[in-house]
């Protein structure tokens, strides 16, 4: 509920994540539970029974013979007849039609109506999820039978009106249940890709989180199948239910009820028919859940494995005449890199200022007044400290910013258009078509449940308008281009068979898919080990090259600045403090804090006894200082600092810059 | 070096890891160290680095008892430690103690941060609420934290500052090694170093060992008297810091110490040309 405005690290993976890719691993498992197994038969069973009754059966449900009215077991009825003479063995096997034919469809009258419900309320969050929740409380308190009664009562009784009773007694959990997948999954970063690639809200709910259900629906479906079973029963029994002529247990119960005193046996029959059927799908739920989120014993191996297998060597392979069709742009040679070119920048933000609401109505920024620039071919860097507003400022730009967190003011200029004030939709072809985005965590930013070849072809599907045929064939070259080795092979892949760095080039073959003009890294690159960040590093600098693409690189490594950008933005506490030519930034930073930053850094070539470090902490938001925001960590400060906000000038936000240019430029070097 | 005087000995520590497999007969295994071996005397620092899948947290995990060994011993002041037989005694639990990568996931978010430490030492068998809150504030204090951090929940404070909290549990007890398996990891440039002055600081006054897991060689230069390098499983190559550095013997060394990204901008194009050299060449 509360607007959380921090910016963590993409959560790790739940379990429920893998499940579509580990279908066939759960029924692996499922094979070595004897209980289930058990389960299954059982109802495999019952459901053949009820489907053959008329084979079976020895006599028709409704055959009556007076003159064996109320018998006990004979040979001619094993099971013993009613007080009408029917056959209790042929009742209890036609009953098993009724009973399998109302719990199926009450199952799936609660999901189609709690199913929808869940994942509007946690997919739309906000006032939706708030009244919506407490609407499912106050249904849930109602008692299940109690509903069955009403619905009865206002519809009548038949087969019709008992599906549809059960089905509202049971929707409230389905629904639940969906919301509370729909709230986990919603915040992970591979659903916020599936967005950045462009795709409508319809198609984020229905391909990326709805598959996520697919476990627990089923482990909840046969659960529920067997409580349907019993609401039925005791409907039934109550003479609530089905008619007289419909056979089913529970109104057999109701009639051995009658005549409990002289011939209990009566009531055995269609007892054991419910304990027996109801037991088998409880036991087959857990052993459904058991398997599904059983631990993937593989995963090890996997790992041991992809290191076994030699890194693909080499930088990038050479684009096929395809790719180079498609990027006329490409292979332009790239102007050199430290001088900022005068032609109209690819990204620009002016003035943006995000902003969070607070749950006390209180407003709290985040991203301060920051104007920025990249062009054309450009490799800038954001760097910064968690807290320092980096990643909600990509946020922004790419109009993804979280619920409670919205842009204050500022403009963001694609081109020259500005991007801010788009509806929802244009945001999405922008996003799809002219921004790419490639997030830490690779795997999480992946879709589980969807094959590589498939999440590569949607957005060109999407975007470019291609046929079938033709996305296969581009997200073949794609992947290709980034590096993949045998392509083809791997589009039929699911993303745990990558290791990190080779799915962390297929999220980047996936940002650039839409052929984007600026594909923004955030943090792309720090959950990989040092071989494989170079790789992806070198890559992103090749892609640069051949596609002239502006590139924005969001770190908090110096080294991948010092490696890979041309020009570099310093981020502290939501301000920019500094921007400069990555040469000159590192040989003479101006601000105290880029200053202090570099000497920080323990790198692997350069060996200091004891590593400066800063004192204190980055102020969080809604405590910045009115003047300076380093100031109360800055060996530099002065009585001016603390007065008033500090401009930036001349590419540094400090009071002091040019007075301790000489000290500052020596605390980076100490 | 001297084995005499090693507070740690690995030596030849092979483990297998189970891959599953319902039946004796068909439990596959994957061998995930080999015949690793090194020393760590008392009061110093041993930097183990490695990408992924190299085996280097398992090989904490192995001194930490929480990973089965296959094979080899691991002596811990001059005790091995497969004479435990299944229960870890309390005493190896006080002498050996571990920070995590993940503070806030190492700390239970529904616990006050204090009873982390006030936990520990009930666990250890030191009387008294009082007494336990008293040593918890003094080694928040000695952490760099405040007594009024005691009370707060976890998701209340940043990760630097759960680091400290992590690294206050661990040192409260006084313990004479510490597993440190990417403990800064997770950390900002200006808390890393602030931490990782503070472990320096720490063994100064405390004498504690330090075995240092991580994959960044910047950091584990800058806190390693000696380095192993892990590759696969195996010890390819260990030394002190500055051989490492300066002189590595090891292809493998020599190719993870040309990743690491360096801490400036110059002669960036020339390392570049050579990385894809190198890789060209491995093709």
């Amino acid at each position: 509920m509360s607007a959380a405005v921090t910016v963590g690290r993409p959560a790790s993976a739940s379990p429920l994540r893998r499940q579509a890719a580990s279908l066939a691993q759960a029924w692996r498992r499922l094979r070595h539970q004897p209980a289930t197994v058990a389960a299954l038969v059982a109802l495999v069973l019952i459901a053949v029974a009820a489907a053959a009754a008329p084979l079976l059966a020895p006599f028709a449900p409704d055959e009556t013979d007076f003159t064996a009215a109320l018998s006990g077991p004979t040979a001619e009825h094993p099971l013993g007849t009613d007080d009408l003479g029917r056959d209790t063995l042929s009742r209890v096997i036609y009953s098993a039609r009724t009973a399998l034919l109302v719990a199926g469809g009450s199952v799936l009258v609660a999901m189609l109506i709690g199913v929808p419900l869940g994942l509007l309320l946690g997919y739309k969050g906000g006032w939706y999820d708030r009244l919506g929740s407490r609407g499912l409380d106050v249904a849930d308190a109602l008692p299940g039978l109690l509903v069955g009664f009403v619905v009865i009562a206002v519809l009548g009784r038949g087969m019709l009106v008992l599906i549809v009773a059960i089905g509202l007694i049971f929707c409230m959990n389905f629904a639940r249940m969906t919301r509370a997948v729909t709230l986990t999954e919603r915040k992970k970063p591979y659903v916020e890709a599936a967005r950045v690639s462009g795709l409508p809200h319809r198609q984020v709910v229905f391909r990326q989180v709805l598959p996520n259900l697919a476990g627990p629906l089923v482990v909840q479906g046969a659960v529920f199948l067997g409580s349907a079973i019993k609401v039925e029963s005791a409907l039934s029994f109550l003479g609530l239910g089905l008619d007289e002529s419909q056979p089913s247990w529970g109104g057999m119960l109701g009639l051995a009820a009658e005549h409990q005193a002289d011939h209990p046996f009566m009531a055995l029959p269609p007892g054991i028919a419910i304990v027996v059927t109801v037991l088998a799908f409880n036991v087959l739920g857990d052993g459904l859940n058991d398997a599904l989120s059983g631990r993937r014993p593989t995963r090890r191996r996997r790992a041991a494995r992809s290191a076994a297998r030699p890194q693909r060597a080499g930088g990038i392979p050479p684009a096929s005449a395809a790719v180079a069709e498609q990027h006329p742009r490409a292979e332009r040679p790239v102007a050199a890199a430290q001088t900022v070119r005068p032609e109209p920048a690819a990204l620009e933000l002016r003035d943006v200022t995000v902003v969070a609401d607070r749950p006390t109505g209180e407003t709290v920024p985040l991203v301060a007044d920051v104007a920025l620039t990249v062009a054309r071919g450009e490799v800038l860097g954001l760097l910064g400290e968690s807290g320092s507003g980096k990643s909600m400022l990509a946020k922004a730009a790419l109009g993804l910013l979280p619920a409670g967190v919205r842009l204050g003011s500022g403009s963001v200029l694609l081109h020259g258009r500005d991007i801010a004030g788009c509806s929802d939709r244009e945001l999405r072809e922008v996003r799809g078509r002219s921004l790419g985005v490639v997030f830490q965590n690779p795997q999480a930013n992946l879709s589980p449940v969807h094959t590589v070849g498939r999440q590569l072809a949607e957005p060109l599907r999407a975007h470019l308008g291609m046929s079938r045929v033709q996305a296969r064939e581009r997200a073949a070259e794609l992947l290709d281009l980034v590096g993949v080795d045998d392509p083809r092979r791997r589009l039929g892949q699911y993303p745990y068979q990558f290791s990190g760095g080779m799915a962390q080039r297929v999220a980047i073959a996936i940002a650039l898919a839409g052929e984007p003009d600026v594909l923004i890294a955030d943090e792309a690159t720090s959950a990989l080990d040092v071989t494989t960040q170079s790789q992806v590093l070198d890559l992103l600098l090749d892609l640069r090259e051949r596609l002239d693409m502006a590139v924005v690189m969001i770190t908090h490594d110096l080294g991948v600045v010092a490696e890979t950008c041309d020009r570099v933005a310093v981020m502290y506490a939501g301000q920019i403090v500094e921007t400069g030519a990555v040469r000159s930034l590192f040989d003479r930073p101006r601000h105290p804090y880029t200053a202090a930053l570099l000497a920080a850094h323990p790198s692997a070539d350069r060996d200091v006894d004891r590593l400066p470090t800063i004192p204190g902490r980055v102020p969080l938001a809604g405590e910045w200082p009115p003047g300076c925001h380093f100031a109360g960590r800055c060996p530099f400060v002065r009585p001016e600092c603390t007065a008033g906000p500090v401009p930036l000038t001349d590419h540094v936000r400090c009071v002091r810059a040019a007075e301790i240019a000489l000290e500052v430029s020596e605390v980076a070097h100490a | 070096m001297n084995t005499t005087q090693a507070l740690l000995e690995v030596r030849d520590l092979t483990v297998d890891y189970d891959l599953g497999g319902a039946a004796a007969w068909r439990r596959r295994t994957t061998t995930v160290l080999q015949g690793v071996g090194f020393t760590i005397a008392p009061g110093e620092t041993y930097g183990l680095v490695g990408e992924s899948g190299s085996g280097k947290s398992t090989t904490g995990r192995a001194v930490l008892r929480l990973a089965d060994v296959t094979g080899g011993s691991i002596r811990f002041d001059g005790t091995d430690l497969a004479t435990f037989g299944r229960e870890t005694p309390l005493s190896y639990r006080r002498d050996v103690q571990a920070v995590f990568q993940d503070p806030a996931a190492s700390l239970n978010p529904r616990h006050r941060v204090g009873r982390a430490v006030t936990d520990a030492l009930r666990r250890h068998g030191v009387r008294g609420q009082r007494v336990r809150e008293e040593r918890a504030a003094e080694a928040f204090e000695q952490v760099g934290l405040q007594r009024a951090h005691l009370d707060r929940y976890p998701a209340e404070m940043s990760g630097g500052q759960l680091q400290r909290v992590a690294i206050a549990r661990a040192l409260v007890l006084r313990p004479r090694l510490v597993v440190c398996d990417e403990a800064v990891s997770a950390l900002d440039l200006s808390t890393q170093s602030q931490i990782i002055n503070l472990l320096a600081d720490l063994q100064a006054q405390t004498g504690v060992s330090y075995l240092f897991i991580a994959h960044d060689l910047g950091v584990v230069r800058h806190i390693s008297d000696r380095i192993g390098v892990l590759r696969r499983g195996v010890l390819v190559e260990e030394g002190t810091t500055h051989e490492i550095f300066t002189a590595p013997r090891h292809p493998y060394t020599r190719a993870l110490l040309a990743a690491s990204p360096a801490s400036q901008p110059a002669g960036r194009e020339e390392r570049r040309a050579r990385r894809l050299a190198v890789r060209a060449a491995a093709a």
